[in-house]
């Protein structure tokens, strides 16, 4: 009997700077990708689990969330969950994203300004709509929790996020150091991480290879997003999910439409 | 209006690149940092990397085509045929679709190519009506005359490789990691779908192009469509790109492929190249024209960018070259409009919709004055760059004449 | 054959846009309208929502449509109830506070024991079976909160943590716990096969 019937996920991440979809390498360095639309779109035939977009510009920038972008989306007839975080710094701002589309939202910068707004935030939308983002290193059995945007990182002890667990229902960890670098991923972030009642979503330098099924096999584990290196191939998804078919995690998906092969 | 658009220091391109350019803290551009790797990377490495990739695709019996070649009248087919006949030893299906622009030149050097290299090679001709209606709409809504082209050049090849049941396709470079970067050579990026709707066809696949325009019907596009996931999956389609194997060289290419295999190149009025798009009358003129007018630069940055990456001409002689290319007039439009139906009048309308405006501005009728990306590159003009940098042996025109040929019996 | 007509309640809870190309997909005339007359002129009628249960029934109430719904629904009028539309559907909800709800479907809604969450991709098993389940499908889900009722209204179950109603039914009202619009080809295709068998009867 299987005991475990909620599937692990894999979600496809899409980072947009300055209005382009791009390859972010340790949050300094970046490649051009394309349209934000086109990638989502892609990333929604190939049957993602979930899609996040990262709008990494936005709270820096003082613009507040992407909406001209969720509209664009909203119009491309998806079907797959989307996940949207940047720029979000007040409660009409979030419920407007879900209201534009999202079915949850990602926090960072508010987690550090103002936690009572995504305490808000999670009484209207429901805490299950909610994601805390921390990009974090590993650091001799401390892990610390980067402020991006003014560069200072917090040691996190036990007991520092319980309440957290009221009011997100996981947590992305971003391993900022390794990101875009091709199974980059510091274990000791999942490892060293202190106890608290959350799920976690990993991301930043995964990529392939057998360090991905010891992490999908943890239990502190939800979901595995991936960014860059799904630009490299086609079917990215669809190959991820076969590599790692033994983890629990939802098959792969084939879309068919106008068949070559079978003509009818 | 744009108000500050930054330039790399090293080559010409800038921030306002359609494929997308990122400037580093030191302002040399995401396509200049990876070209760097052209002189870093190990390229005998790469090489035998990619012996061991196309291994498993040789035909055991001898009796299938190892792998689908897309080919034209230009564009590195040769040296892409080199590679695979000559020295990978595989046994190609050449695919080509045809581009109705096609000059006798470039027909040429296909036959010459077929011939040289003993290859069986596929035509895909789409019925000129559906072409014509095709390209009437997106030069109306979107100032572009390419599509058909670009849609058949990357569709027919994948289509094949499903029909034929060859999954291997191979391909000469990646355009957006040659031009911008937007990859590592060593990311071994393949084709994708994603990639050629968002870049080789504007956003707009087949289908889309109904939802556009009511002019258009199943009928006339239903050929342009991309093969199902779970028909590439069933016969394990694959597109790999030589340029990650090899150190791409355009110019150095095609002069070993005009001494080896006697290619023909041609002079262009808006360029200094004279290898590329010989096979085509409409890429570097109208094509070449309308991308000046919506861009604000045009095929001939292309080229001196890539020329001062090689380190064959220095930036300033670059900037020179493109002052001095950019604006030559057309030759060819008077075949275009023929072709498709339309008067000089009726065309020159058609494009002035699609100036854009941060680089063009509407004097009077008829003037137009350009303020593009090369006038707001700092540079100062440099002479010096030989008129042998790049040689020609025919036309375009190729002792036949001024028109496009039609692909018959004996192409 | 004549084409169903969907028509979704706006009640300005969550977006539309995802359902509603998913119906227009699958063949179905499909319209948002908060008007009564809108709900009564379909086929079906689809009651969507994200979001508190307790702003949910204000926003309804404040249009007018729980007297509209509760009419359709005793007239024998297909509804179908997605996530926190399902919920609605049920007697309340003790979500942060008692809420009364729309009381179509008896039962309830609970938090998950422990406050837990149920966020991802799950599988369906049918009870009380007239439908066809294929237990190797599986669908999105997100929420916090579980239905509580009699098992006659219980359709399928899903497992996480414990065993729950993930679909549920009293007489043509429908409630799915999951997001068929999120859920890729099984969604569409289970969003298609419930439709089409209700509006049949």
């Amino acid at each position: 009997m299987r005991l475990v019937l909620l599937k692990k996920r894999i979600i496809g991440t899409v980072i947009i700077k300055n209005g382009w979809a791009v390859q972010s390498f340790g949050y300094n360095r970046y490649l051009p990708l394309g349209k934000p639309e086109c990638v989502v779109e892609n990333l929604d035939r190939w049957g993602a689990d979930e899609i996040l977009i990262l709008s990494i510009d936005r709270s820096s920038n003082r613009l507040g969330p992407d909406f001209s972008l969720l509209e664009k989306l909203a119009s491309l007839q998806l079907e797959t969950p989307l996940i949207y975080g940047g720029g979000i710094s007040t409660i009409e701002e979030g419920v407007k994203v879900i209201g534009l589309g999202a079915d949850r939202i990602c926090v960072d910068s508010l987690l550090h300004d103002n936690f009572n707004i995504v305490r808000k935030l999670s009484e209207r939308l429901g805490r299950q709509a909610i994601i805390g983002v921390m990009p974090v290193m590993a650091n001799n059995g401390i892990i610390k929790w980067l402020n991006y945007r003014n560069k200072s990182s917090l040691p996190l002890k036990d007991g520092m996020l319980d309440n957290y667990t009221k009011t997100v229902s996981e947590l992305l960890l971003i391993d900022f150091l390794n990101e875009g670098s091709k199974d980059g991923f510091n274990n000791k972030i999942l490892e060293d991480f202190i106890d608290v009642d959350l799920s976690l979503i990993l991301f930043g330098g995964l990529s392939d290879g057998p360090k991905i099924k010891k992490l999908l096999a943890n239990k502190m584990v939800s979901a595995i997003a991936i960014g860059n290196f799904l630009n490299y191939k086609e079917h990215s998804i669809q190959n991820f999910k076969r590599e790692y078919s033994r983890s629990n995690i939802r098959d792969s998906y084939y879309k068919e439409r106008y068949s070559l092969l079978n003509d009818k | 209006m744009i108000n500050n658009i930054n330039f790399c220091k090293r080559c010409l391109y800038s921030e306002a690149h359609p494929l997308g350019l990122i400037l580093d803290s030191e302002g040399i551009c995401s396509g200049c940092r990876i070209h760097e790797e052209k002189d870093k990377l190990d390229w005998s490495e790469r090489w035998d990397k990619l012996e061991k990739l196309v291994e498993p695709y040789r035909s055991i019996s001898g009796e299938q085509y190892d792998c689908i070649v897309p080919v034209s009248g230009a564009q590195d087919s040769h040296f892409i045929l080199h590679l695979i006949k000559n020295k990978l030893k595989l046994n190609p299906l050449l695919v080509t679709y045809n581009k109705y622009f096609n000059t006798p030149l470039g027909i040429k050097n296909l036959v010459n190519l077929r011939i040289k290299f003993d290859c069986d090679i596929l035509y895909q001709n789409i019925n000129p009506k559906s072409v014509r209606k095709i390209t009437k709409s997106t030069l109306h809504q979107f100032g572009s005359i390419y599509w058909p082209i670009l849609a058949g050049q990357t569709v027919f090849p994948v289509q094949t490789a499903v029909r034929y049941k060859v999954p291997l396709i191979i391909w000469g470079a990646h355009q957006g990691l040659e031009q911008v970067g937007m990859f590592s050579h060593e990311h071994e990026v393949e084709m994708t779908r994603r990639y050629r709707k968002d870049h080789d066809l504007m956003g707009y696949e087949a289908d889309d192009l109904l939802s556009v325009f009511n002019t258009l019907s199943e009928e006339d596009i239903w050929q342009y469509r991309y093969p199902d996931d779970k028909d590439l999956n069933e016969i394990g389609v694959r597109g790999i790109y030589l340029g990650n194997y090899v150190r791409w060289d355009p110019k150095a290419q095609h002069e070993l492929m005009i001494d080896e295999y006697d290619y023909k190149t041609a002079s262009f009025r808006r360029t200094f190249d004279k290898y590329d798009f010989v096979d085509c009358f409409n890429y570097m003129d109208l094509h070449d024209l309308l991308k000046l007018y919506k861009q604000g630069y045009s095929k001939v940055t292309d080229h001196a960018s890539r020329e001062i990456r090689f380190g064959r001409i220095t930036r300033d002689q670059g900037l020179t070259l493109v002052k001095n290319y950019e604006q030559k007039p057309p030759e060819y439009l008077d075949l275009f409009q023929k072709w498709l139906g339309i008067n000089q009048k009726e065309l020159q309308f058609i494009i002035n919709q699609h100036r854009n405006l941060s680089f063009w501005k509407h004097q009077y009728p008829d003037k137009w004055v350009f303020n593009g990306l090369s006038s707001m590159n700092q540079g100062q003009k440099a002479e010096g760059v030989s008129k042998d940098l790049f040689l020609e042996s025919s036309t375009l025109e190729d002792k036949i004449g001024k028109k496009y040929i039609v692909f018959g019996k004996g192409v | 054959m004549k084409r169903i007509n969907v028509t979704i309640v706006n009640y300005n809870v969550g977006n539309y846009a995802s359902l509603s190309y998913s119906l227009k997909a699958l063949g179905f005339n499909v319209r948002v309208s908060s008007e009564h007359s809108a709900l009564v002129d379909s086929d079906i009628v689809i009651l969507p929502g994200v979001g508190a249960f307790s702003s949910a029934m204000q926003e309804l109430e404040r249009l007018d449509l729980v007297g509209s719904l509760k009419d359709l629904a005793s007239n024998k009028h297909p509804i179908i109830g997605i996530c926190l539309g399902m919920q609605l559907l049920t007697e309340c909800s003790y979500e942060h506070q008692h809420t009364i709800g729309l009381g179509i479907i008896p039962g309830e809604f609970v938090s998950f024991e422990n406050s837990r969450l149920h966020i991802g991709w799950n599988t369906l098993e049918g009870i009380n079976s007239e439908k066809n389940i294929d237990s190797n499908k599986s669908y999105y889900f997100n929420h916090s909160y579980v239905y509580k009722g009699p098992s006659k209204y219980q359709i399928c179950t899903t497992t996480h943590l414990e065993k729950f109603a993930s679909i549920i039914r009293n007489e043509n009202t429908i409630g799915l716990q999951f997001h068929p619009e999120k859920s890729q080809k099984s969604g569409k295709e289970l969003l298609q096969k419930i439709i089409n068998e209700a509006c049949v009867a």
